[in-house]
């Protein structure tokens, strides 16, 4: 009875903080309008495949059905509800806001991680697109941090990029394809060695520009700083004119507290086509919450519906949660009975219940009625209406 | 936020990597070479210094244990990190090659049926043998690499090379150069955000004094 490699045991104590999160966020997404979707875990692979960078494919559960097609079990969300609503009457009453908790797999980049299924709580947006949107998104992840601060989720921070800028500065050098394609996977690889050695564009005047972006990250002010200090095309300056607006607004939310922005953001997602974030902590090496915009997710089948989501990964946030937050549940209240006092014990577990008391009752051998919590004897007697307030003043003890 | 917690390798980089650290302007005295500590952490340092195994810096990195750290590319070829590298160092400066014995020609040896390649660097070489597309066998050993070929345990070997001492001593030759290696200046992903304006300094300021 062997688990099987790569997976993942959860016992109470950490079920129960994960369901903890999961109800915080569910409250916060269904406040602002958003509704719960579940779309199923597997998928035909030739779904995912237009949607997945390479790397990603190959990190892909696959296998076959009973027709021999090729079948995946999700490795994120996205793809599944850009499947569900770009049929055409979706299409017909968008726009929709929707939010989705569950299970997604993936091989991890090492076969000595045991991360191959991680649980995801994310929201889309589909069907609009514009600052409004952007905003609203960036402003719920932004909320969805804060509302985690209860659980001992702090000091987070919230990088806000776009696609627009590594595009900018791309399309701005005189590359062939294949020198383009190489750059990307310099910059995918975040391999600023290589790129200095990039002679091709080392004379270009944006080059200092690309070499400088994982440092250009700031509050507002290093969009002007940037725009002052390197030679930035027409489009560029669109890019970080419209980081500016989304800023602007999220201070009018009084919102920008956690927020950052940050002109070097990579995401590893190739369908990203637009503003693009990442949420983590000081205290870890990897994001707790990772979205952006990506309108052109489904163009290679054809349709197309604008988009803009992130996702929350909470086994991550766990691992930030402060200690002090993981403290355990006092012991359970039990009752061992004989079984003359079956029908009133029953009776008076149920009424505990109702009052939110967890009780767990027991047939017993002998003459009287013991009451536990966990091992510890806390009466013995007959006295149920003893009973009855020993054990309110035991669970209003722990309540405190 | 508190200090950088910066990863140095032992070993034979790590002389290398305290006097250029020491080189930069206002930097107190390194005077760790000889000392067995692993983590110092001194009122005067700008940073928290760890010390790691050299094939372990960039793990430590990787994982956030350390925000910054010096390491040999070798290991970023072989271990494909998650990191920024960020600035290529004049430290551990040495060669990548495929070497084989003396008696054997490169033809010889790339004719060779079942040709084996013995390694320290088992994912490095499968993947270059993949893009020069060589059939082989990869022997995995922990070191003393130049012993396998005379031994006859492989054909050839995938290791470091710098002056070339050890391998003209143990009959073996360059068959090819793979790749330059030096030392890496690498940060963790999440690090350079939260510590951006630090890092950033510390890049320049390393700049100024290569």
């Amino acid at each position: 009875m062997e688990l099987v490699l790569g997976m993942k045991d959860s016992y109470p104590r950490e079920v129960k903080r994960k369901r903890e999160m999961e109800f915080v966020l569910r409250n916060l997404f269904e406040k602002w309008g958003y509704e719960e979707v579940e779309p199923p875990t597997i998928e035909y692979y030739s779904t995912l495949e237009n949607t997945l960078g390479d790397e990603a494919k190959e990190r892909v559960y696959k296998f076959v059905d009973r027709n021999g097609k090729l079948v995946s079990l999700r490795p994120e969300f996205t793809t599944s509800i850009m499947r569900m609503y770009s049929k055409k009457e979706m299409r017909e009453t968008a726009p929709h806001r929707v939010y989705y908790v569950g299970k997604i797999f993936r091989y991890p980049s090492s076969p000595l991680r045991v991360e191959d299924e991680l649980t995801q709580l994310g929201l889309e947006s589909l069907g609009k697109n514009g600052v409004d949107t952007d905003t609203e998104i960036i402003a719920l992840a932004l909320s969805a941090l804060l509302a985690l601060q209860e659980l001992g989720i702090e000091d987070f921070m919230l990088d806000i990029g776009h696609v627009g800028i590594f595009q900018g500065v791309l399309s701005s050098f005189p590359l062939s394809p294949s020198e383009k394609l190489s750059l990307k996977s310099l910059l995918k690889k975040k391999d600023f060695v290589a790129l200095e050695k990039f002679t091709s564009i080392s004379s270009h005047p944006l080059f200092p520009f690309l070499l400088h972006l994982p440092f250009l990250r700031g509050k507002r002010e290093i969009l002007e700083e940037t725009k002052k200090n390197y030679p930035l095309s027409p489009p560029l300056i669109d890019t970080l004119n419209y980081l500016g607006e989304i800023w602007d607004i999220i201070s009018d939310f009084h919102l920008e507290k956690h927020a950052f922005i940050n002109l070097g953001l990579i995401r590893d997602f190739d369908y990203y086509t637009g503003v693009v974030f990442e949420g983590f902590s000081p205290r870890l090496g990897y994001p707790l919450l990772a979205g952006g915009r990506y309108d052109e997710l489904l163009e290679k089948s054809g349709s197309s519906l604008p988009a803009c989501g992130f996702a929350l990964f909470l086994e991550r946030l766990m691992e930030v949660q402060k200690e002090s937050i993981k403290k355990d549940r006092p012991p359970f209240i039990s009752i061992a009975y004989p079984p003359v006092f079956r029908s009133s014990i029953f009776a008076l577990a149920e009424k505990m219940r109702e009052e939110g008391i967890p009780i767990i009752i027991e047939e017993k051998k002998g003459e009287d009625i013991q009451v536990l919590q966990g091992k510890e004897l806390v009466y013995q007697g007959k006295d149920e209406e003893k009973i009855k307030t020993i054990i309110q003043e035991r669970f209003k003890s722990w309540e405190s | 936020m508190g200090k950088l917690t910066i990863s140095i390798p032992t070993g034979r980089m790590k002389e290398e990597s305290l006097a250029l650290l020491s080189r930069l302007p206002q930097c107190p005295p390194l005077d760790f070479v000889n000392s067995r500590r692993l983590v110092v952490e001194q009122e005067d340092l700008p940073w928290r210094i760890i010390f790691s195994h050299p094939k372990d810096s960039s793990t430590y990195v990787e994982f956030g244990a350390a925000d910054i750290g010096i390491v040999g590319k070798d290991i970023l070829l072989e271990r494909e990190n998650e990191v920024y590298e960020l600035l290529e160092l004049p430290i551990g400066k040495c060669t990548m090659v495929l070497a084989a014995p003396l008696s054997t020609s490169r033809e010889e040896l790339l004719e060779k049926e079942a040709l084996r390649i013995a390694t320290t660097y088992p994912n490095f070489t499968r993947r270059y043998l993949q893009e020069r597309g060589i059939t082989a066998n990869i022997v995995f050993l922990y070191g003393s690499i130049e012993l396998a070929p005379p031994i006859g345990l492989a054909d050839a070997i995938v290791d470091l090379v710098s002056t070339g001492k050890t391998l003209r001593e143990n009959r073996l030759q360059v068959v090819e150069e793979i790749a330059p290696i030096s030392g890496r200046l690498v940060a963790n992903p999440v690090s350079i955000k939260t510590h951006s304006k630090e890092i950033y300094l510390l890049v320049k300021e390393l700049k100024g004094v290569i």
